[in-house]
């Protein structure tokens, strides 16, 4: 198995290091420190090998598609163009205009997200009234069917088929403004992860220690002090948890969108025009080559958040707190 | 809890805060149960409440045995899928998070890029494969990528929460004779409860909720989830949405996710206060 | 059994081997046809109808057990139908035999090599009797690669209490409604506006009745000659005159049909469907909602309206041809359509279907409990008349790819500029259909 065999060499060199550079100390790796390698590998293994087994060759596949033109109804056409597809997206004007409103649709309602969902998470975990009710009601909304949310908001904002459209101004369709259904996409976007964040965020509160914070308050902290000070701190793997992923989640929008506007009025994301090529123009190359450029900035933005993020990273120092 | 006695003005104070979480979260979702109890000339009326109820969309998504196969489905996937991926995931975590051997940051970048790869380029090779193997409208079908697209997320949780853990517990148990598996269970395991349940609810709404897998990788009714029955409702025409009969249906489908949580979400907190940490 | 001719010193007399050779081939045929009439299954591919299935079983009762019609249910978006079947037929899966096939995408199947082409007495059979319009969509490079089973084409609904009579053409009908807007009456003129196939089906219905072409016949290359740039002006002013709804540009069918049937426009441009869904909730008000054929867009030539429908093809890697031939034949009879059309309100193909009256249940006699199609159909001779000058989307395989350029370019309509708009569709729409480039 690849995960084994990767190992077994790394193990191999590793111990081959160790022994180089450190002749004089430690020719050969503890029993201890073998025995803790195997059942490191043994206890990964399972999940790996699920994952690469399933998402290997898709992936590979997807990638390798990028460099061909290969139109699915006409397979005997297919050939190899390098890079070619790729100069295709990148010199198109409608990728770059639905890449610069991923963007800011991303940008902006991770941000709203994480304000909203550092609150809610505090309310959840320390509130005084009906705790239990307040938990659950408040993950209700990640756990509605995204279609079915966003159907709801369509519902809600048409002028007089709902509540809030019919709280505007007479003749207002915001749905059918560029700006004021970017909003309105945010606004679905944030009602339906703010659990999320807030779930996840939670969590890393339960994890804060009641005792640094008693000694906190007693040296004079007061509760954003407390806050900033000794919260935060420990919750940065959390934070960083909830922040990467619904920033990855954030980038590939494509529910709310189809269903608010179909993309009208350039409100398209980069993951429409993805579904767009690969399943109406069930073109395989152009639409592979637009995922792998939509994992590009994925992976640049999950490098900074790590970056950023520092020893947060899962595995990044020795092994918890040694 | 940090400080303070628990005065009336307090209870006051957060039980407003409470009310505006309540509507927050709860407002769009009684537009839903709103739409789904409205008759279908008055669907589009705008009014809050509807103006003339009936049960009709209730009635309609139950008439065929569709839709209750496709609960059926929906249940038995996603609990599969939460337990193996929780399994799982907790114990790589636990490898990536106190253990150290080589190639750690290999996987843990490896399960990140499959988080980040847009899984709607991944499903036609994923259809391919599966018809291959016979798998495609199957259970495991669905269960072998629900457990691999909840893994990333599993780990990078379970990882965070087994970080924290202060090493000293595991130290003191093995000095009281423990074996490092016992040590798992009876120290590490109960502290690490929080981040187990949070990603457990997580993976759980994840496979509930998928739509493009579900649509993709079934056929037939014999491993249909009900994200996927959703888009097989008519209305009386190609043309009209049966928005009566989806909203109806999600409202069902949401009830066994209420109760998951519920059960749930009081033992996220319940490990640290266990009293294990003082001291 | 065998003749028992002279035995002779042949050994076995020609006789006896023929009977046994007949014998043999008797028991073949009756094995064949039992094992077969057991197992036997003719998968159908099709998008979610309501009373799709009694057909089905009407078919199966046909069929008397030489195979089983098995009715596969897609999803009720028709994108999404075409990607499940396209994807499993570039697969190569042999498990579907018929299928649904939505009229822009025959073309397409046809060229891909996806679906069978209907000759001799299938393609005399599937085309007796079929209206030219629906039939033309069911015709690749002059060969007919599906039979029709439905179709559908766009009428001018209106209320006779706001316009007594309806307009004529285009400017007639912008006229009114600006009359009627300054009288505080509904007024607005409410078609399918949104970013989607809906526009493009509008504005093709615009090119055609001003005598214009989009693409050229062979569906090849782009022409946009002055018919269509007059029809984007004509585009223009529609929804530059005040009188559109302010959510044109994200109404799809059915929200065009609330908007009328709420009382909020004058003058509807829909598929019948919404005569079905008014009478059921409106009954007592049903007799005051009229129809008419589409305006003309330049008086004294008549409107082409662009039909839609569905038309049933036999996938090329079916195992069982034949009956899947056989089985699309029945499933679109003009009994069946009679019945589709009644029950699920899909209108026929097949002429004489139209001006037969019998009801569903032919012992009663008709009424609103046992209806036929004068009475679910009112409006059945303006369709036929409106079938009779029908226009068909551009046959192109590449239609998908060029219908989202157009949808794209087109929207907002307000904001055409009818050179620089030509200009625009004339380069992407070439394109489009070489396949290259990339489309929004």
């Amino acid at each position: 198995m690849t995960v084994q065999d990767s190992s077994q060499t790394d193990t191999g060199a590793a111990a081959a290091h160790e022994a180089v550079s450190h002749k004089k100390t430690k020719p050969v790796l503890s029993e201890g420190k073998k025995a803790e390698r195997r059942l490191g590998l043994w206890l990964c293994a399972p999940a790996f090998i699920v994952m690469i087994a399933v998402t290997g060759y898709p992936i590979l596949y997807s990638v390798w598609l990028s460099l061909q033109r290969y139109d699915l109804r006409f397979p005997a056409q297919q050939e190899f163009v390098g890079l070619d597809n790729y100069i295709a997206v990148l010199t198109n004007s409608y990728w770059w205009t639905a890449f610069g409103t991923t963007m800011f649709l991303t940008v902006v309602s991770v941000a709203i997200e994480f304000v909203l969902g550092m609150t809610l998470a505090l309310i959840m975990h320390r509130t005084l009234v009906g705790r239990g009710l307040i938990r659950t009601v408040a993950l209700i909304p990640y756990g509605i069917v995204t279609v079915v949310a966003a159907f709801s908001w369509y519902y809600a904002w048409t002028p007089k088929y709902g509540y809030l459209a019919n709280a505007l101004a007479d003749g207002s369709a915001p749905l059918t403004e560029q700006w004021p259904s970017l909003f309105i996409i945010i606004g679905a976007e944030v009602w339906k992860t703010t659990p999320f964040m807030a779930l996840l965020l939670m969590a890393g509160l339960a994890l804060v220690p009641d005792d640094l914070l008693k000694a906190a308050s007693m040296d004079g902290a007061n509760a954003w002090q407390r806050f900033t000070k000794v919260m935060l701190p420990v919750m940065k793997p959390a934070i960083l948890v909830a922040l990467l992923f619904r920033t990855l989640d954030a980038f590939r929008i494509f529910d709310n969108i189809f269903v608010l506007t179909s993309g009208a009025q350039d409100t398209g994301s980069v993951s429409m025009q993805t579904y767009d090529n690969l399943v109406k123009g069930l073109n395989l190359g152009i639409g592979s080559t637009m995922a792998v450029l939509i994992f590009i900035t994925v992976a640049l933005i999950a490098f900074i958040f790590i970056k950023v993020f520092g020893t947060a990273a899962p595995g990044s120092d020795t092994g918890g707190k040694r | 809890m940090v400080m303070g006695t628990v005065t009336t003005g307090r209870k006051l104070r957060w039980g407003l805060v409470d009310i505006l979480v309540l509507v927050f979260a709860l407002v769009p979702v009684l537009w839903v149960v709103s739409l789904s109890f409205k008759t279908k000339d008055t669907i589009t009326d705008g009014s809050f409440i509807p103006q003339s109820w009936t049960w009709q969309n209730y009635a309609d998504i139950f008439e065929t045995s569709e839709f209750i196969r496709a609960l059926v489905n929906s249940i038995g996937i996603a609990l599969i899928s939460t337990v193996i991926a929780v399994v799982l995931g907790t114990m790589a975590a636990y490898a990536i998070a106190r253990l150290d051997f080589p190639g750690k940051q290999l996987l843990v970048g490896l399960s990140l890029l499959i988080a980040m790869f847009p899984q709607v380029s991944l499903v036609t090779p994923l259809f391919n494969i599966e018809r291959n193997l016979n798998l495609f409208d199957t259970w495991p079908g669905l269960i072998l990528p629900y457990i691999t697209f909840a893994l990333p997320l599993s780990i990078y949780t379970l990882s965070a929460f087994f970080r924290e853990i202060p090493w000293e517990l595991e130290k003191a148990a093995k000095m009281d004779g423990a074996t490092p598996a016992q040590a798992f269970r009876r120290v590490i395991a109960p502290l690490a409860a929080p981040g187990v349940f949070t990603t457990a609810i997580l993976v759980f709404i994840f496979c509930w909720n998928d739509f493009l897998f579900a649509i993709s990788l079934t056929s037939t009714t014999a491993s249909r989830t009900v994200p996927a029955a959703l888009s097989f409702f008519t209305g009386s025409s190609q043309f009209e949405d049966p928005t009566g009969q989806v909203c109806a249906a999600a409202v069902v489908i949401t009830i066994p996710i209420i109760l998951f949580v519920l059960f749930f979400q009081r033992r996220i907190v319940a490990g640290l206060t266990s009293g294990a940490v003082k001291g | 059994m065998g003749k028992r001719s002279g035995a002779g010193e042949r050994g076995r007399s020609p006789g006896r081997t023929a009977a046994l050779l007949g014998a043999g081939a008797l028991v073949t045929g009756l094995l064949a046809g039992c094992g077969s009439g057991g197992g036997l299954k003719i998968n159908v591919y099709y998008a979610p109808e309501d009373s799709f299935q009694k057909v089905v079983d009407n078919c199966n009762k046909a069929a008397a057990g030489r195979y089983e019609i098995v009715y596969n249910k897609l999803q009720r978006g028709a994108d999404d139908q075409r990607l499940q079947m396209a994807r499993r037929l570039a697969a190569g899966d042999t498990a579907m035999d018929v299928l649904g096939l939505d009229v822009t995408w025959v073309s397409e199947f046809a060229e891909a090599g996806w679906v069978e082409e209907w000759k001799d007495q299938n393609k005399a059979q599937a085309t007796d009797g079929v209206l030219a319009g629906p039939l033309e969509t069911a015709t690749y490079n002059g060969k007919l690669y599906a039979a029709t089973k439905n179709t559908n084409i766009q009428l001018l609904w209106y209320d006779d209490r706001i316009t007594p009579t309806p307009p004529k053409t285009w400017d007639e009908m912008i006229q009114q409604a600006q009359n009627l807007k300054a009288q505080g009456k509904p007024s607005n003129i409410v078609f399918t506006g949104a970013q989607y196939e809906g526009l493009v089906v509008f504005y093709n219905t615009l090119v055609e009745s001003l005598g214009g072409h989009i693409l050229s016949d062979d569906g090849k290359s782009v022409v946009m000659d002055d018919g269509a740039v007059k029809a984007l002006a004509l585009l223009k002013q529609i929804t530059t005159s005040g009188i559109t709804d302010p959510s044109l540009t994200n109404s799809k069918e059915d929200d065009v049909r609330q908007t009328f049937q709420r009382g909020d426009a004058a003058f509807e441009l829909n598929w019948p469907f919404v005569y079905a869904s008014y009478a059921k909730e409106k009954p007592q008000e049903v007799s005051h909602f009229k129809w008419a054929v589409y305006p003309e867009a330049q008086a004294g030539m008549p409107a082409k309206t662009t039909i839609g429908g569905y038309d049933l093809g036999v996938s090329s890697l079916s195992q069982h041809k034949p009956e899947a031939f056989e089985a699309a034949l029945c499933l679109r009879s003009a009994e069946n359509q009679k019945f589709s059309a009644i029950n699920d309100g899909v209108p026929p193909t097949i002429e004489s279907v139209y001006h037969n009256d019998t009801p569903v249940d032919p012992g009663k006699a008709a009424g609103a409990d046992n209806p036929n199609m004068a009475i679910k159909y009112p409006m059945r001779d303006t369709i036929l008349d409106a079938l009779k000058d029908a226009a068909v989307r551009p046959l192109t395989p590449a239609y998908q790819n060029a219908s989202t350029v157009m949808s794209k370019i087109l929207s907002p309509p307000a904001d055409i500029d009818p050179q620089a708009t030509a200009a625009k569709l004339r380069e992407q729409l070439g394109d489009a259909l070489q396949s290259k480039g990339v489309i929004p």
